[in-house]
């Protein structure tokens, strides 16, 4: 090729390279495109929910208008009336799951590990496991009252359980013949537990976890509903109160997002841990 | 005794689209099957065996070139053509007389009392009269695809496709399992189609051998086996046409971009989703 | 086995928690070292069992539960089954519903209860739609889980054997995706009956029912009555995962020990 035929850009005219970049871009078009199908329904019921009460099909106390919801949460957000109603709710989320998921590993890891202790305890525990954390909750408001210490062990409570079986199960089914390889080895307690026991559990472990901080996310809108004087559940309590239902749906509206948050960066975590895991065999 | 069927294979052709890029698994196949043959193919993997029987059974029909059976055109998969594959694919929450029972789901010739006694003597002619109403998981891989053997012979098939059978069972049971096919066969008097890569089983089990070779999947040469049955595996005659098939392999190495190819093409293969065509 | 042999050889170690517990909480109000309006004594909770369980309105609130619970139960098992094999089924539908599903079932669920009791007031009709809700989501998930799990290899026999669309979904689909269905039927009886007690200890105000008589022993100060509809609501709950157990492992026999 001459120097006067070769273009100023280099632009290459057999475009290899956009053959390869072609599956990339088609796959995020592609991609896309799903997305905006997935994007559908909730437009078409944001459409319903506008032309109801444009039609007033229903009254606008029991369905506010859609732009009086955004407004509602403009203005909570910008008064700092939202953060800070939810900061309280997710610093009691993460007590819980700070005191819960303690309390529910040291509890897996021992009867996972000894025999004994799982004798004595397993059964108790089982039962226990079998109560419904909503049904705890007036009993401890008789001993807690309804406040801060309340609401942390109903939710810490709510942790525990998940946490203590995911560890406990993924203790007892690491397989035999890991165990076995170690033994060869003649490998001390200390090395069983770091190097066999710990890696092998790590996945079921942090799925405990992962649930635990799901069902935290549950029992808590449950007691801030029942009882509470401030949280993301008695901006709604309040909200149903003053018949002033845009709040309500704020609420929900939150509530969805810190879901979906929580949930994302969960198994984000999760993901990166087997990709960890994956690389490291 | 079940009618036997004619099946006409003529310039068959067959691509896979993966990432965009053709790729032909079946090139100008033509075979011609007698009624009551057995035929046995063989070749390596990727040679596209196992998707020839995919297009005679009828679960793809994206071909070019003429598949024929008794001079009619194959469309979609039908209860003259029954097919057993590798792995048995029992329904795990079905007995064994039910999982046979599957195979007359759909027969509208017979009534429900001639469905229960042909569910019955095919049991019996696999020999597990014991066992009608065990499950799966209570049988041995060779008991399981025994069953699949009788669910795909209770409709009186035609022409009964076998891909690689018995390639997953222990030798004993292998052995064993190839002669109660023999028995089968001469009992029933279809046609079979076994396609395989144990070269012994296809010279003891086939009329002819079909050999293939791959990258595309196409024949590579027929070979007759006229050796009277029932076939002694150490006779003269019978290890030199085993030894004659097995050198159309030896300028055919199994190569791995073979194996990836045969991989992809696994990947391409419809899924769930597909159900609504069937 | 004899019955003394059956008893000699369990491992009795497990009860020693339980009867320990049961006698330090004895002696304590026993001897008063506690606050007995506080930490009543079981004595009393036996007593308060006995008067509730003889008395004709105990039983009914419990009734009145387990019908709501059911009601719920079986109306979100059945939508969650429906909605499951449609997601499982169909791609387009899977790519319509999916997100706005997963997206919605991150919303806590007692989130529901102000709008549902501002809608529907806080009588049989709110709860019964709570409470199927509750149940509606596990069910739905894990049918969407089985159904995608379906492998080829089995739709290639049902294609082979000329099976109907019918007989797809009859014979295939809802057996081959029973494991998954089932674990989604289980897990939606704990959260139905979770649901149950929850909405009636936060809509107090209308109808009888289990949580409604522990709430009211809260208001009232009534301790042994919380200990005792505390224990209800657990067996209750034992119960339920107990007989769907057995339920599961009667319908999966076929799986052999796998499970």
């Amino acid at each position: 090729m001459s120097d006067i035929t070769r273009p100023a850009v280099y632009w290459p005219n057999n475009s290899k390279w956009l053959q390869h970049l072609l599956p990339y871009v088609g796959g995020f078009a592609t991609r896309l495109s799903y997305a905006a199908v997935g994007l559908l329904l909730p437009l078409a019921l944001l459409g319903l929910w506008q032309f109801a009460v444009t039609h007033e099909w229903i009254a606008i106390q029991l369905l506010p208008p859609p732009e009086l919801v955004w407004q509602s949460l403009r203005e909570l957000w910008e008064s700092g009336d939202l953060a800070s109603n939810l900061a309280i709710s997710l610093s009691r989320i993460g007590w819980s799951v700070l005191i819960g998921s303690s309390i529910g590993w040291l509890l897996g890891f021992w009867i996972g590990l000894s025999n004994t202790a799982r004798a004595y305890l397993y059964p108790s525990f089982e039962v226990f496991s079998q109560f419904p954390v909503v049904g705890w909750v007036p009993i401890l408001i008789i001993f807690l009252g309804i406040d801060e210490a309340l609401k942390i062990a109903a939710i810490s409570f709510a942790v525990v359980v998940p946490v203590t079986v995911a560890t406990y199960k993924g203790i007892v089914n690491i397989p035999r013949n890991l165990l076995e390889v170690a033994q060869v080895y003649r490998f001390t307690r200390i090395q069983i537990l770091l190097r066999v026991v710990l890696p092998a559990a790590l996945p079921s472990l942090f799925s405990g976890f992962r649930q635990g901080i799901m069902q935290a996310w549950l029992a808590l809108v449950f007691v801030e509903l029942l009882a509470s004087s401030e949280g993301i559940g008695y901006l709604m309590v309040w909200g149903r109160q003053l018949m002033q239902l845009d709040l309500v749906f704020v609420g929900v509206i939150v509530i969805g997002i810190v879901g979906v948050s929580l949930d994302l960066s969960l198994r984000w975590i999760e993901s990166r841990l087997q990709s960890w895991r994956h690389a490291a065999h | 005794m079940a009618h036997a069927a004619t099946l006409e294979i003529k310039g068959l052709n067959k691509q896979y689209q993966v990432r965009g890029e053709s790729l032909s698994v079946l090139e100008d196949i033509s075979l011609s099957i007698k009624p009551g043959e057995f035929v046995s193919i063989v070749g390596s993997s990727g040679c596209g065996k196992s998707t020839l029987l995919k297009l005679i059974i009828g679960l793809e029909d994206d071909f070019q070139g003429e598949l024929l059976l008794d001079g009619n055109r194959i469309v979609g998969t039908s209860l003259e053509r029954g097919i057993v594959f590798q792995e048995h694919r029992l329904f795990p929450w079905l007995t064994v007389e039910q999982n046979i029972g599957i195979g007359l789901l759909n027969n509208t010739k017979l009534s429900e009392e001639e469905k229960r006694k042909s569910v019955q003597e095919h049991i019996e002619l696999v020999g597990l009269k014991d066992f009608a109403s065990a499950y799966p998981y209570q049988l041995s891989g060779g008991m399981s695809q025994r069953v699949a053997i009788a669910r795909a012979l209770v409709n009186r098939p035609e022409v009964l496709l076998l891909d690689e059978p018995f390639g997953a069972l222990d030798a004993f049971t292998r052995a064993y399992l190839q002669q109660e096919l023999q028995r089968i066969w001469e009992k029933e008097g279809i046609t079979m189609i076994l396609v395989t890569h144990d070269v012994e089983e296809a010279v003891y089990l086939g009329d002819r051998v079909v050999v293939m070779q791959p990258r595309p999947g196409r024949i590579k040469r027929i070979v007759d086996i006229p050796l009277p049955r029932e076939r002694n595996r150490s006779s003269a005659e019978f290890v030199a046409l085993k030894e004659e098939v097995l050198r159309e392999f030896a300028d055919t190495p199994v190569t791995e971009t073979e194996l990836v190819a045969e991989l992809v093409v696994e990947e391409a293969y419809p899924n769930i989703h597909e159900l609504k065509a069937a | 086995m004899s019955l003394i042999q059956t008893i000699r050889n369990r491992d009795w170690r497990g009860a020693a928690l339980p009867i320990g517990l049961l006698a330090v909480w004895y002696i304590v109000t026993a001897f008063e070292w506690v606050n007995t309006k506080l930490v009543v004594p079981p004595e009393k909770v036996v007593q308060v069992a006995y008067n509730y369980v003889t008395h004709a309105s105990f039983i009914g609130d419990v009734i009145a539960s387990l019908t709501r619970d059911l009601s719920g139960f079986v109306l979100g098992g059945v939508a969650g089954i429906l909605l499951g094999v449609a997601l499982g089924l169909s791609r387009w539908f899977e790519r319509i519903v999916g997100p706005s599903f997963n997206t919605l079932k991150q919303i806590s669920l007692f989130a529901w209860l102000p709008l549902i009791s501002t809608w529907l007031g806080t009588g049989d009709s709110a709860k019964i739609l709570f409470i199927s809700l509750s149940a509606f989501y596990p069910v739905a998930l894990n049918t969407f889980d089985g159904v995608r799990g379906i492998s080829k290899a089995q739709i290639e026999v049902a294609r082979v054997y000329g099976f109907t669309r019918w007989q797809m979904v009859t014979r295939l689909i809802l057996p081959a995706a029973s494991p998954q269905i089932l674990t989604g039927l289980h897990l939606g009886l704990i959260y139905a009956w979770v649901a149950t007690i929850g909405a009636e200890f936060l809509l107090i105000r209308s109808g009888s029912g289990l949580g409604n008589t522990v709430i009211q022993g809260r208001d009232a100060f009534n301790v042994e009555l919380i200990v005792f509809g505390m224990l209800v609501i657990g067996f209750v709950g034992a119960f339920f995962n107990h007989i769907a157990s057995r339920i599961e492992a009667r319908l999966l026999a076929w799986r052999g020990d796998q499970a």
